[in-house]
């Protein structure tokens, strides 16, 4: 199985981290598995690009974070999605969707 | 947006605490990939393992996600400061010749910036000054002027001239055309003039005191308000008012006491009486601001009152041109604007006024090219021009200083090279690790503008001390540096002072952090701290060792052009005996004397000064010698008329007839003047040799007939030749004398310095002569009251200040050389430790060690020397318009400046070759 671990597009993560917080609050862990599994194993986000992305998502506005207790009652750090983060997610799907479908005509031609 | 800020704060207010959440949050996280790892099967301790390496470099990562919280460079600041002051602490010694280097580099900057700013930047202590208008008028040479007093100045071109005064009448007609007239640029016009010498009778107390002229306009055009009292105003300004004066802070303080009752209170002013009507505020000295600090300010109208027939103003024609004239522009309006709403009146009046020709070439109206035109210049530093006579010494000041605060860097640079080499282990480490390299070159530029602001800091301790030294070397006079000026350490010297700090720390820092960052990894790992970087380091500092010991000797060959300057100048041969002589001055015509009564006060105070026990001669004469006095006019020789002379201007004393005698001015030839020599009998001259050889070539001046105007032209009879003196300053070449006996020439005599032979102490005469005069006249005060010795000693003041100030810096300089050139050869010396001890054990002798290091040293300091002497020569041409008697290239001095710098030098080379030669072999090659 092909993985993708490194190199996502500048700005797709941000996009994944957004899409994954529309669920609900969790925290940078769960992120990360759900990301992987969601993805089958193609995408794997390592922490050294996910917390970063967390905090400049946070610093932006877009989450928001709040302590609390993980399942088996550990202290961590929860995101969520702001109204704002959900505007933003609104505007970067739609993006995303132009940018993949024109990606995609030019890899079908020929 | 607000979001953002507030996270912003917090990082930076509790930055513990984000830096908790951040391990908390990462650790939380690798619990969770253990538990995962477990969960998969794996060991406890292989599943932490496992989760280590999928995480990477955990600092690393915290240090990304701090960078999102954007306030990482402040945080680094504050680190490196910590960081910084601690290591300044570790080594004191390190610090302690940093900071003092820079101190005082940095304290002298301040100092000499202190002056620049209260000579040439600030301005007036008035109401918005950058609304104020000067005056000037520049002409052809056709435009002739009834006259001029006050400051004639300006570099005008070839065929032009000018001044910066202006006649009564001309002020008088565009004034009140400016108050009719809506629409001018300016919102008013008003005059000010220097009354030099105002004899003031205060509570039956004499004193001589300077006043100023004033418009009645004049403080409120300025919008200077008084402290206590009220201003002078237009309607004091009429000479059918009441005479009513206002005071200066100063004097208010010195000479009442700070009484408020000085308003309303009577004094006498050259025999008229005033009413005290105000004080004006502290920071106020008038339009001039430097030198001239007038302590009473009267109307312009009562200018002939005090003035009597030495009074610039002629009713109903044309006077001297004598007041200063100032505007205040209107909101917006511009100085061009200013100037040709009043060119076309002023132009059109001079001209009306042009006085008639009196000599052939005269032209009884000029072309219109030639006429005259206003300057309007920005008004808001009063008398810049002024001001501007001091800028040869401020210049030769600011370029000392920049050279010592560059020794200064150089020094720092060096330690800080040394140091960097000491630390290369540190940094080779911190860049293997992941430190960026601009990072590091923060960390190091951060502890050296941390070593400069604390030099910076204690410069200006410095700097308050060398401040009132130099307020102390005002001279006035417009030469060297200006008296009364009030320094202050304000706003602009300290940001200049910041300035150069920070600016000193980036200089002296940049290079040895560039450096120190640059090494390559691998070799500098393996050879720890042992060499890294060395060779171009040694390369560097070398380099700023030459420049040093070059700027040492520029500054020093400075300051031994000045040195012989004053002692050729004190050893000048003045021509007559200056010792135990007394000397004072009178202005018996304040007093109302004049004609017959002032020669019978002359005559009786001689003869009381003449009888006093410790005297041995008392004589008088219009000038004093020695003081930068000068009474010069054109002399008529035989056979020329006042039209066609040629301009023969010569230096004139008019004197009592025992001058030659009392003085010891020895008589050549002819015969000294004597009590018939009156005016009944024939006028009558004795000359001097240089004036005898220059208009009498080949001829006998004895018996020949000479004047100064038509009135006299062929009228005075020379009587005798008396040899030359150096009249006005002991620079002067001999210049063309003549004098004249005092009863003939009782006109000239409105004042006179008197000088006394004594047998003692001249100064031990001071109560009997102000006694004596006290006697005869005690309204009368008594002036200048000196040694002849210590007047010649006076003027030279500037060239000594220069010689000694020269001096100072040019030993400070070399002192930091020497630090700078010590400090190299002692670090190259624990460099070289091993090889030195190789060469120890293989037979070298502690003579061949010794030779060794000091060569090295010496090398550097020979290719400075020869640096410097090339820049020496070229720089010192700047000051030889102030030598005298010595060459701005002078080998004398070069070879012994050289000399001075070498054996210093030679004694910081030897210290670390005497330590050199100490090594110890064994242990030398043991430490390897």
């Amino acid at each position: 199985m092909k993985q993708m671990q490194t190199e996502l597009l500048q700005g797709t993560l941000d996009l994944l981290v957004l899409k994954t917080l529309q669920t609900g609050p969790t925290h940078g862990w769960d992120i990360a598995q759900r990301i992987q599994q969601v993805s089958r194993d193609v995408l794997r986000v390592g922490q050294g690009s996910l917390y970063p992305a967390l905090h400049r998502l946070e610093a932006q506005g877009w989450i928001s974070s709040e302590w609390g207790a993980s399942e088996n009652n550990r202290r961590a750090k929860f995101y969520k999605l702001t109204a704002a983060g959900r505007k933003q997610l609104a505007n970067e799907l739609e993006l995303w969707e132009l940018f993949s479908g024109a990606v995609a005509l030019i890899l079908k031609t020929n | 947006m607000l979001n953002k800020l507030k996270m912003r704060l917090r990082a930076l207010l509790r930055r513990a605490e984000a830096e908790h959440d951040l391990d908390d949050e990462m650790s939380f996280h690798l619990e969770k990939e253990i538990e995962q790892n477990i969960a998969r099967g794996m060991s406890g301790e292989e599943a932490r393992l496992a989760a280590l390496r999928s995480f990477g470099g955990v600092e690393y990562f915290k240090e990304e996600a701090r960078d999102v919280r954007g306030v990482r460079v402040l945080e680094e600041l504050w680190q490196d400061l910590r960081y910084g002051l601690r290591l300044m602490r570790k080594a004191p010694g390190f610090t302690a010749i940093a900071v003092l280097s820079l101190a005082l580099g940095i304290g002298a900057n301040t100092a000499i910036f202190s002056l620049v700013d209260a000579v040439l930047l600030r301005t007036l202590p008035v109401a918005e000054p950058d609304r104020l208008v000067l005056f000037n008028w520049q002409s052809g040479k056709a435009f002739r002027i009834s006259g001029s007093r006050g400051i004639m100045m300006g570099d005008y071109p070839p065929g032009v001239r000018g001044g910066s005064s202006f006649e009564y009448h001309i002020f008088e007609k565009l004034r009140s055309d400016l108050v009719r007239e809506q629409s001018s640029p300016l919102s008013s016009l008003f005059a000010f003039a220097n009354l030099w010498d105002l004899t003031v009778l205060v509570d039956e107390q004499a004193e001589v005191s300077k006043g100023l002229a004033v418009s009645g306009n004049y403080f409120a055009g300025l919008g200077v308000p008084p402290v206590i009292g009220r201003t002078i105003t237009e309607e004091d300004d009429n000479p059918a008012a009441q005479p009513v004066a206002m005071i200066s802070h100063r004097y208010w303080q010195e000479r009442f006491g700070a009484d408020r009752a000085v308003i309303g209170k009577q004094i006498k002013l050259n025999q008229t009486t005033f009413t005290v009507i105000g004080v004006t505020p502290p920071a106020f000295n008038g339009t001039s601001q430097v030198d001239y600090h007038p302590a009473i300010y009267v109307p312009v109208a009562f200018e002939p009152t005090l003035m009597g027939e030495r009074s610039a103003m002629k009713p109903n024609k044309p006077g001297v041109w004598w007041l200063q004239l100032m505007g205040r522009l209107k909101p917006g309006a511009t100085l061009e604007q200013a100037r040709d709403s009043l060119n076309g009146a002023f132009q059109t009046l001079a001209l009306e006024m042009m006085p008639p020709p009196k000599n052939t070439n005269d032209v009884a109206r000029p072309e219109p090219k030639d006429y005259p035109n206003l300057v309007a210049l920005s008004g808001s530093r009063g008398m810049w021009e002024m001001r501007k006579l001091y800028s040869f010494t401020i210049y030769v000041l600011l370029g000392v200083v920049g050279l010592i605060l560059l020794i200064a860097c150089a020094n720092v640079a060096n330690l800080l090279l040394a140091r960097a080499a000491l630390r290369g282990a540190e940094i080779t480490v911190r860049l293997a690790v992941g430190a960026g390299r601009w990072r590091l070159i923060r960390q190091l530029l951060t502890e050296s503008v941390l070593l400069s602001l604390l030099g910076g800091a204690i410069g200006v301790l410095f700097a308050l001390w060398g401040k009132d030294a130099l307020a102390a070397m005002g001279t006035g006079h417009g030469e060297f540096l200006p008296a009364n000026l009030e320094y202050s350490l304000n706003w602009r010297v300290l940001g200049f002072t910041v300035l150069i700090s920070l600016l000193t720390g980036i200089l002296f820092g940049l290079t040895p952090a560039w450096r120190a960052t640059s090494h390559d990894l691998t070799t500098a790992l393996k050879e720890s701290n042992r060499s890294a970087g060395s060779m171009s380091r040694s390369r560097v500092s070398k380099a700023l060792v030459i420049v040093q010991v070059a700027i040492s000797l520029v500054l020093l060959v400075g300051a031994g052009l000045f040195m012989r300057t004053l002692r050729n100048l004190e050893r000048v041969e003045l021509g007559f005996n200056q010792e135990n002589l007394l000397l004072f001055g009178l202005q018996p015509s304040s007093n109302g004397y004049k004609d017959e009564r002032l020669l019978q006060f002359y005559e009786r105070l001689s003869e009381r000064l003449d009888a006093l026990p410790e005297a041995r001669a008392a004589t008088f004469a219009t000038i004093p010698l020695i003081a930068h006095y000068q009474n010069n006019n054109t002399l008529i020789l035989p056979g020329e008329t006042v039209q066609t002379g040629a301009r023969h201007l010569t230096n004139i004393q008019i004197v009592r007839e025992n001058y030659f005698t009392t003085m010891e001015i020895p008589l050549l030839r002819g015969r000294h003047f004597n009590a018939h020599d009156d005016g009944r009998a024939t006028k009558v001259a004795v000359v001097s040799e240089t004036l005898a050889r220059k208009y009498f070539a080949g001829e006998d001046p004895i018996g020949k007939r000479v004047g100064f105007d038509e009135k006299t032209a062929g009228q005075i009879e020379i009587v005798g030749i008396a040899r030359d003196i150096k009249y006005a300053s002991q620079r002067e070449e001999d210049e063309p004398l003549i004098y004249m006996p005092w009863r003939q020439n009782g006109e000239d005599l409105g004042e006179a310095y008197f000088a006394i032979r004594t047998t003692g102490d001249p100064m031990a005469l001071t109560a009997a002569v102000r006694q004596s005069v006290r006697e005869l006249d005690s309204n009368l005060p008594v002036r200048d009251i000196k040694t002849q010795a210590a007047q010649a000693s006076e003027i030279l003041k500037p060239d000594r200040l220069f010689a000694s100030l020269l001096s100072f810096f040019g030993v400070l300089a070399l002192l930091l050389a020497a630090i700078g050139l010590y400090g190299v050869l002692a670090y190259s010396v624990t460099q070289r430790t091993r090889e030195i001890g190789i060469r120890l054990a293989l037979g070298a002798q502690s003579r061949d060690v010794l030779r060794l290091v000091i060569w090295q040293g010496l090398k550097l300091v020979l290719i400075g020397l020869g640096v410097g002497a090339l820049a020496a020569f070229a720089l010192t041409r700047v000051i030889a318009s102030q030598l005298y008697g010595v060459r701005a290239t002078d080998p004398l001095t070069f070879v012994m400046v050289g000399a001075l710098l070498l054996m210093l030098a030679l004694l910081a080379c030897w210290l670390p070759a005497r330590r050199a030669t100490k090594v110890d072999p064994l242990i030398a090659l043991r430490n390897e």
